[in-house]
């Protein structure tokens, strides 16, 4: 099997595993959930402030200028740039996604009044 | 989006009567204005694009050594692949608002299919081309702009993946089924930029 044709055959892996995995967590949340669907409180709620979206927009241009500007006897990218891109892109789709969770959780209960906006 | 719209009646038809025919329901605004910002997400690549070509009057297309880009074997058959995915999606939405749900959830595994069998056909079709991501202007732009629409692809069918398990949960109804409208529109968009790119990348020499 020649490099590319390995490459490909493990890219359509990787994207049926992660379809696999999305089917799997979504049938099983559904199927674990008795309650009925959680609903916002009434009013305007808006997120509180975050560094988040900063920083994953710097680890983006990271990546991408791993991606780009890259020697010659580097294969994909340049690695000084890309990994650290990816690593602060990765942490911040993760910590993002959790502080989504909890600001949701923290709604859940109350902790904001009706008031038209909050 | 008129009032009697099918979206609207089968938003309306789930809320609480004191909060009946308030306009949209939360979940589609929410797509609509995502789908927005792609917009114009997708107007800052074109305008990269253009920006590139006029700069590199002339020389524009793939680098020396390179051959020239062609809609066979791949790009036309991939291109005709997620525009029947679209036809596919709509059918499935069609059939949840009949209250189908089985066959809203075949429809909607076809168009997942399709989805990731254009996803596998652009990669392939990266194998032939025989220039990468930093050969050029070119290169940079054509990659930029394909790769990005790919990865929007990629997030339609997780979209897609969450629809068919949650159809096999029986959460949708001929009432209850916003989420399916509002993947549909995504994935309509989609299927929209690509023929804008298509065309562009292909066409415009």
């Amino acid at each position: 099997m020649s490099e590319t044709a390995f490459g490909y055959l493990l890219l359509a892996i990787g994207i049926a595993f992660v379809l696999a995995v999305v089917y799997a967590v979504t049938s099983h949340v559904g199927a674990s959930t008795d309650r009925p669907r959680p609903r916002p409180p009434r009013g305007v709620h808006l997120p509180n402030p975050s560094a988040l979206p900063v920083i994953m927009a710097v680890g983006g241009a990271l990546l991408g200028i791993g991606l780009a500007f890259r020697a010659d006897d580097q294969p994909v990218a340049n690695p000084f740039f890309a990994v650290p891109g990816l690593i602060v892109f990765l942490y911040a789709i993760v910590a993002w996604v959790r502080a989504a969770g909890r600001e949701w959780n923290e709604t859940e209960r109350g902790s904001h009044d009706d008031a038209p906006g909050h | 989006m008129s009032a009697g719209s099918p979206v609207m009646r089968a938003a309306d038809e789930q809320l609480p009567l004191s909060h009946r025919e308030a306009g949209l329901p939360t979940p589609l605004v929410g797509m609509l204005l995502f789908i927005a910002s792609e917009v114009m997400f997708f107007g800052g690549l074109f305008a990269a694009y253009f920006n590139a070509r006029a700069i590199h009057v002339g020389e524009w297309g793939p680098p020396a050594g390179a051959p020239e880009l062609e809609i066979l074997p791949i790009a036309l058959p991939i291109t005709i692949v997620l525009v029947a995915s679209s036809f596919t999606m709509q059918f499935g939405v069609w059939a949840i608002r009949r209250g189908d749900q089985r066959a809203m959830r075949r429809w909607t595994l076809l168009t997942l299919v399709l989805g990731v069998g254009f996803l596998l056909g652009q990669v392939y079709d990266y194998t032939t081309l025989g220039f990468g991501i930093s050969d050029g202007a070119f290169g940079t732009v054509f990659y930029t702009l394909t790769g990005f629409h790919g990865a929007h692809v990629f997030g339609g069918a997780v979209g897609l993946t969450i629809l068919a398990a949650r159809a096999g949960q029986g959460q949708f109804s001929r009432q209850n089924h916003v989420a399916v409208e509002a993947i549909s529109f995504y994935w309509h968009f989609v299927d929209v930029v690509w023929i804008a790119l298509f065309s562009t990348l292909y066409f415009l020499r």
